[in-house]
């Protein structure tokens, strides 16, 4: 979206133009949901976490400076709520991965089911226990119109490292997949 | 052992390999391939990459943006509705204080005829004059109080619901 008309936008919102605000929920309310959805298998509770978000744009609008991007904004709403979900398990910092003391399952030639729907189903179980700023990458990089700056800025991370914190945040899902989702 | 050291070095780069961020080296490729450990290590990292991508996306339900809206709706009316409270209430101290105040003012220069005894009350203070002062200075700025108040409040609730 050009900076320009999301100003606008951002602008109408804040009149109190309804209709404004009606295009502001259906331009992000993919993203805002595939991110949710994605991070908590309750459909239904993803719902209303996805309203939850947009019921905080609408409270916050008046407030919102411009300083960052809608998006950037809006996904740091999201990710805020996923937070408070999961209350507790947010506040790991991405630097630690956690995983250096664990025991180590050596994989052998017996776990041949990668691929098929268990490993979706263990894949998907895996992400949930994931730290939600991992959870956001992991779910948000592979997402159609997600852009890396927007993602990286939402998280607080330099744009640099975004790749880094993905590649960390495979390595734990493989761990833990490896051993404790075994 | 040179081998584990090997393995452990690749480790933490094998989502990188997995996703062709990093290139094998050829010695490295060479490990990999006699090394059953570093093998199943990367099989595993390609197969979370290419089931990443392929992950469906959720969508949300055609009827979001209106339960959205709806819920707004709800939310503002749930405000208004406690604007409109405050302002009655206050309304209704003022009306109140008002009637109460022209009732003392009337009932001082003598127009209502209360029997209570309050002269002993009046006694209390210096003069008879100077209590009735008195009684009406401290309505009148209690009146005049409220009502600003009542005002206040009705200038917060019109600037709100604008």
């Amino acid at each position: 979206m050009k900076a320009t008309s999301e100003h606008e936008l951002v602008q109408r919102c804040r009149q109190g133009d309804e209709v404004a605000f009606r295009e502001l929920v259906d331009q992000y309310k993919g993203l805002v949901f595939a991110l949710i959805a994605r991070s908590i298998s309750n459909r239904e509770r993803a719902e209303e976490l996805s309203q939850d978000v947009f019921l905080k744009i609408h409270k916050g609008l008046p407030y919102f400076r411009g300083e960052s991007r809608l998006s950037t904004w809006i996904y740091r709403i999201v990710i805020n709520v996923l937070s408070q979900e999961r209350r507790g398990l947010a506040t790991v910092s991405l630097d630690q991965t956690g995983d250096d003391n664990r025991p180590r399952h050596e994989p052998g030639s017996e776990d041949r089911s990668f691929g098929d729907l268990v490993m979706k189903d263990r894949l998907q179980k895996a992400i949930e226990r994931l730290p939600v700023p991992y959870q956001v990458l992991v779910n948000g990089h592979y997402l159609k119109g997600m852009r890396y700056e927007e993602l990286a800025e939402a998280l607080n991370m330099p744009m640099g490292t975004v790749k880094t914190h993905l590649h960390r945040a495979k390595r734990r899902l493989r761990l833990l997949l490896e051993t404790e989702l075994r | 052992m040179a081998s584990m050291t090997r393995c452990d070095d690749l480790e933490p780069l094998l989502e990188a390999i997995a996703d062709g961020s990093h290139a094998l080296a050829v010695e490295d490729a060479a490990h990999v391939a006699s090394c059953g450990v570093c093998a199943a290590r990367l099989e595993r990292a390609r197969a979370i990459d290419s089931l990443l991508q392929v992950r469906e996306v959720p969508a949300p339900p055609a009827s979001f943006t209106a339960a959205v809206m709806r819920q707004i709706g709800r939310e503002q009316w749930r405000a208004e509705r406690a604007i409109d409270l405050g302002f009655n209430l206050a309304i209704a101290a003022g009306v109140a204080v008002i009637v109460a105040g022209a009732a003392g003012l009337a009932w001082s220069l003598g127009f209502l005829n209360i029997t209570i005894d309050l002269d002993a009350l009046r006694q209390a203070l210096d003069t008879e004059a100077t209590g009735r002062m008195l009684s009406q200075v401290q309505t009148i700025a209690m009146s005049a109080v409220l009502l600003t108040m009542a005002l206040v409040l009705w200038w917060w609730a019109e600037a709100a619901s604008d």
